[in-house]
């Protein structure tokens, strides 16, 4: 059914069996042109499913305006050039996520033809000790085995590195200097994606901005969380930050809704007529945000003790997908109609109270004779800690279309299981005409959709069926959909999306300021009050499902856990 | 809908049974060579689930003293179904009625099948008691009877059956010992379908088994209709039960217009009363038909989508991919319209578009059934596609034609495919085209239902879908045939950077998820005709509405001699069909290049 052209050339042709493209084969091209017939397409790609004429920057906006047909005849010979600086480039996340990305990326055809990137920290390194760095990490899709040790050592030979203090204008200076330099005077862009802790984002945005900005095309910078720890100090992060950076060069990251199933999301549900009549009140009985880890904090509790897992998993990511879920049709699925629709649902939401919250902590355990640590024991996290490492909440959106439903939300580290997944649970079927068949508890036998983001990405709808045979017997089965079965190609990480689309001026995944503010203004009186009355996690040993106070949480709204009922 | 106990002595007596399983156990392990724990599983599994088909408060006691009694029902279940929730648990009652243990040591059933030399019993009626026999579904006092004109013995229908007999892939076990057993209830009768003699004949015979017990008979009649009201006649008259029920199964054709039907259903109804009558349309005992009413009715997702609001259209497909092969004599007199549209499609047609009946119940049941029919707007010729296969070669194989067979007139113009289109004048339906397509010599079997939604108003992703939008609408497609299975076509993003949409399905495939195999549709209804369940047999006002739909269309057909648009034997069928479905701005859901 795909009649979209898709932004980064080799992806989609041979996957799809139904699909039919325009298949440009590398190999007809000289290979100078192949990033612009791509480029182009990229171009081609955002403008249509945008709608609008991208607002990032003029140049990009000329080129996606210039027809089709002529961008592929005639290559141009001046491309813009783009410099991605990795601020905090030897930092884990830069190393496990954000090379790999760009990597990836880079072996997509989806960067541009003239592209730099830049690791900046404080460590001494020279360029080769980066590129040995990273080199480690970096791997090749299982489906694009071909020319991969080529491809990396291109990637490589465009890897820099530039030491330098956070805050030091003068080593930004540097910095600008030397990426100049590589930019050999064409006209660039900019992309800084800081990758630090909190206490020196302002700096390192006052110094990139200041001295390390591009002068001729746009400078974006993105940002990770933690976006503050409340209201408060959000509002003041975003303040500084604005003192430097307009809102539209401020791409706040969250990974999650870079992942292929939250995307997914909304096609699901406007792009198929069988949903979008049952999302409601009407027929939604209730909905469930789940996130659980399989591991503690291992030793690096430091940061995750000063933030506890309310807000390092469920104010952002699983907030945001309860957003994304619960909004009303766009206008169109521009990035700021997307983002309006958010901010109203965010609003309508009522504060979450201390009796709708359950949070717990894990304590050590032995299995099978190894024994796992407690969050207390772990060296980097005070013995004396309350920070909650796993969080249950009910959450409440007062419009027309959700009053009185349940949104549950869970997250939780050192589980049983690693997933992440959304669960619509269906009210039951008034006047069943089966209720015989079905025993005393209705709700048990209620259709459920399933989103399960990972691992094994799937889709499946729980619905009751007659057992074949003799008789009449019911059970639920799943119609389902395994992405694993029905897409044979890898999913690209979370990452990879999130920085061509920043790249690209993208903003329909990145969080607005009134977004944030939304955000925080639901969680940080609940989070004060856990704070200033000291509230005792539940302890809930490592491994386990979590404290039972979860259940008890869903059954004061008359609602069970999808996830840990027996035929999971 | 019955609620009293007497019509069904033979159904509470195998609920008997279960009840007191635990006296009965050593009984029942003494007298039989069965394990112990087979028996269990057979026993109460089928009857288990037999007694929730039933739905009289009766009969809801007899499951709820199932589930106290024993838990291995449940377990022998878990067993089938892979990691299934089962949700029926029946709760825990105590008094279990006295009265059942009495009666089912004194009812019989005695089944006979009139015409039992012939291929349908030999192929499904035999095949299907062993199979209600094996899983310990029936009775356990029963005499089966083959009446039929050819001289045989006892022995020789034995070994006659015991030919077509096979035993589930998942409980081969003691199945030799299971056919004998089996074989020793069957006897012969020989005898003419009009003679009152032999049938008197018969009554003696099996007044000698039933022994004095409450007897119940059932009369399976396949045999040929011009022979049907005699047999009624006599079997009714001189082999009734004397103490217990009497019912007759007949088979299509059930007449061949409104007239003829209208006249079978006087002469029938001379001798039998309408609810001795079971009219047995065997679609109604697939698997996936029967599984449409609990797909609409016990999901919320599906009940809401089920009208004209959000349907486009909805298809009735029907193929086989082989020809009449030398036996176009009885088809040639009735063609693909009679033989499978107006009977098997829309009854299936019927069930999908009724309104909720008030319970479960065959009347209940039956009387939307007749509401969805009596609001149906009669065929029109213009609705109408006819084909007919002619002979074709392929891989240096010649496919005959069907006027090459030898039982077919050169000349006949009888359709071996059609497709219609059928509306229905309510309020939940009005505008919404309803296909039917049935063939013969087709290049695929298959039997399926599929519901194309309407497309998306105001769709976001209207550029990432190209621009026809109707191609890219869900559709739910219930395969009755063959690979049972149940899929929903949904738009989906293609993973990966960018915005790619598709259609996937979201599917339930029945041999991946059922282990079991699946019964045979005449298992069912068998056992709904000894249980007295109606719900799946057609009742005269719904065939008389069926008619009054067809004759009219029918009888311009034969009188204005339509000549059929002549498809390749193995095709997809005659291009009509499109033009036919384009008329209503829809696309036949089979023959695109995804299914």
């Amino acid at each position: 059914m795909a009649t979209q052209i898709s932004p980064c050339s080799s992806l989609n042709q041979e996957t799809l069996s139904s699909a039919k493209l325009f298949n440009f084969s590398k190999k007809s091209f000289p290979s100078r042109w192949v990033f612009k017939i791509h480029s182009k397409f990229n171009q081609f790609e955002l403008k249509s499913s945008n709608g609008y004429p991208l607002n990032a920057v003029s140049l990009q906006d000329g080129a996606a305006e210039k027809p089709l047909a002529k961008e592929v005849a005639l290559p141009e010979q001046t491309e813009s050039n783009l410099s991605v600086t990795v601020v905090g480039a030897s930092g884990d996340l830069a190393k496990k996520k954000i090379f790999p990305a760009l990597f990836a990326l880079f072996y997509e055809d989806c960067l541009p033809q003239n592209f730099i990137i830049f690791g900046y920290a404080r460590t001494k390194m020279t360029d080769e000790e980066l590129r040995e760095n990273i080199s480690r990490t970096l791997t090749c899709r299982i489906d694009k085995r071909e020319n991969c040790g080529d491809k990396m050592e291109e990637f490589l030979a465009r890897c820099f590195y530039h030491s330098g203090q956070y805050n030091s204008e003068q080593n930004f200076t540097e910095l600008d200097d030397k990426l100049k330099q590589k930019e050999d005077g064409k006209s660039s862009n900019r992309l800084f994606y800081l990758s630090i802790p909190p206490n020196i984002f302002v700096d390192a945005v006052r110094c990139a901005s200041g001295k390390a900005s591009s002068k001729t095309g746009w400078t974006r910078v993105i940002v990770e969380k933690p976006f503050g720890r409340d209201s408060e100090s959000s509002a003041e992060l975003t303040r500084s930050l604005k003192k430097y950076l307009a809102e539209d060069q401020i791409f706040r990251i969250d990974h999650y809704l870079g992942k292929e199933l939250v995307e997914n999301l909304s096609v699901l549900r406007f792009s198929n007529l069988v949903f979008e009549p049952l999302w409601s009140r009407n027929y939604i009985r209730n909905v469930q945000f789940i996130f659980s880890e399989d591991f503690g904090t291992e030793g690096r509790g430091g940061y995750f003790d000063n933030y506890g897992i309310i807000r390092d998993i469920m104010q952002n990511h699983l907030l945001q997908i309860l957003a994304l879920f619960a909004m009303e049709t766009p206008v169109s699925l521009d990035a700021e109609d997307i983002r309006n629709e958010k901010v109203k649902v965010l609003r309508s939401m009522r504060r979450l109270n201390l009796e709708d919250v359950v949070i717990g902590q894990y304590k050590g355990q032995s299995i099978g004779g190894k024994s796992y640590l407690g969050y207390t024991e772990d060296p980097t996290v005070p013995n004396n800690s309350l920070t909650p490492t796993f969080a249950a909440a009910a959450l409440f959106i007062d419009n027309a279309r959700w009053d009185g439903v349940p949104f549950l939300m869970k997250a939780g580290k050192a589980l049983n299981t690693r997933r992440a997944e959304i669960r619509v649970q269906f009210r039951h079927v008034p006047g069943n005409l089966y209720k015989r068949n079905f025993g005393m508890d209705m709700d048990k036998a209620t259709n459920e959709l399933v989103l399960r983001v990972q691992p094994d990405e799937a889709i499946y709808l729980k619905v009751n069926n007659k057992v074949p045979g003799l008789g009449m017997r019911l059970d639920r089965s799943d119609l389902n959909l395994l992405y694993r079965t029905r897409y044979p190609k890898e999913i690209p990480d979370a990452y990879e999306r999130l920085l061509l689309d920043a790249i690209e001026g993208e903003r329909r995944l990145f969080i607005r300021s009134d977004e944030l503010d939304a955000a925080w203004s639901i969680f940080t009186p609940l989070l004060k009050e856990l704070e200033t009355k000291k509230i005792a996690p539940e302890l809930y040993p490592y491994g386990s499902r979590g404290p039972v106070g979860a259940h008890y949480l869903a059954a004061k709204y008359n609602v069970r856990w999808g996830d840990i009922a027996g035929e999971e | 809908m019955t609620t009293t106990f007497s019509p069904f002595p033979s159904s509470s007596s195998s609920a008997a049974a279960l009840i007191n399983h635990n006296q009965r156990i050593a009984a029942v392990a003494a007298a039989s060579i069965r394990s112990k724990h087979n028996n269990n599983n057979n026993f109460n599994q089928c009857c288990f689930s037999l007694k929730q088909s039933s739905s009289t408060p009766l009969h809801l006691q007899h499951q709820d003293g199932i589930g106290a009694s024993k838990a291995s029902p449940l377990k022998a279940s878990d067993n089938i179904l892979k990691d299934a929730e089962v949700l029926s648990v029946p709760p825990v009652i105590q008094d279990i009625p006295n009265f059942q243990q009495d009666t089912q040591t004194s009812s019989t059933v005695s089944i006979t099948v009139v015409g039992a030399s012939g291929d349908l019993a030999k192929k499904k009626i035999f095949p299907a008691l062993f199979a209600l026999y094996y899983e310990g579904c029936l009775p356990k006092h029963f005499t089966i009877y083959g009446y039929a004109r050819s001289k045989m013995t006892d022995a020789e229908l034995r070994t006659m059956v015991s030919k077509t007999l096979t035993c589930r892939i998942d409980q081969r076990e003691n199945c030799g010992e299971k056919m004998d057993q089996f074989l020793q209830r069957c006897f012969y009768h020989p005898g003419q379908y009009d003679s009152q003699q032999n049938f008197l004949d018969l009554d003696k015979k099996l007044k000698e088994h039933e022994d004095g017990r409450v007897a119940n008979r059932l009369f399976y009649l396949s045999i040929p209709p011009n022979i049907f009201i005699d047999a009624v006649k006599c079997a009714s008259t001189s082999a009734s039960a004397a103490s217990g029920w009497t019912r007759v199964i007949v088979e299509k054709p059930f007449g061949r217009d409104s007239e003829s039907s209208a006249a079978l259903t006087r002469s029938l109804k001379q001798y039998l009363d309408e609810d001795q009558i079971f009219r047995i349309d065997h679609y109604l005992g697939k698997e996936l038909v029967e599984n449409l009413s609990v797909l609409r009715f016990s999901n919320l997702i599906f009940e809401p989508l089920w009208s004209r609001q959000y349907i486009r259209n909805v298809q009735f497909i029907f193929a086989e991919d082989f020809g009449t092969e030398g036996r176009g004599g009885y088809f040639d007199n009735y063609g693909i319209i009679r033989d499978i549209m107006q009977n098997h499609l829309l009854q299936i047609l019927a069930l999908f578009a009724m309104e909720t009946p008030v319970s479960l119940d065959a009347e209940d049941i039956r009387n939307e059934k007749v509401k969805v029919l009596r609001s149906m707007r009669p065929l029109q010729l213009d609705d109408v596609v006819i084909g007919q296969y002619k002979s074709h070669t392929r891989g240096g194989v010649k496919y005959p034609a069907y006027t090459d067979d030898k039982t077919v007139p050169n000349d006949s113009l009888t359709p071996t495919f059609a497709a219609a289109a059928l509306f229905i004048d309510n309020a939940r339906w009005d505008g919404v085209p309803f296909l039917m397509k049935a063939g013969k010599a087709l290049h695929d079997r298959r039997a399926e239902i599929r519901v194309q939604f309407r497309h998306v108003p105001g769709n976001l992703y209207n550029k990432n879908i190209g621009t026809d939008l109707d191609l890219a609408t869900n559709e739910l497609v219930i395969r009755v045939q063959p690979d049972e299975a149940i899929y929903l076509k949904i738009n989906n993003k293609v993973p990966g950077l960018g915005m790619r949409l598709d259609r996937s399905n979201l599917n339930l495939l029945y041999a991946a998820r059922y282990s079991k195999e699946i019964p045979d549709a005449y298992e069912r209804l068998l056992l709904d005709a000894i249980e007295g369940e109606r719900r799946l047999f057609i009742r005269s006002d719904e065939l008389d509405a069926a008619w009054s739909l067809f004759t009219p269309v029918l009888k311009e057909l034969e009188e204005k001699k339509v000549v059929p648009e002549y498809y390749p034997y193995g095709s997809r069928g005659p291009v009509g069909s499109h033009y036919l479905a384009a008329r209503y701005k829809v696309r036949w859901g089979d023959v695109g290049s995804e299914q």
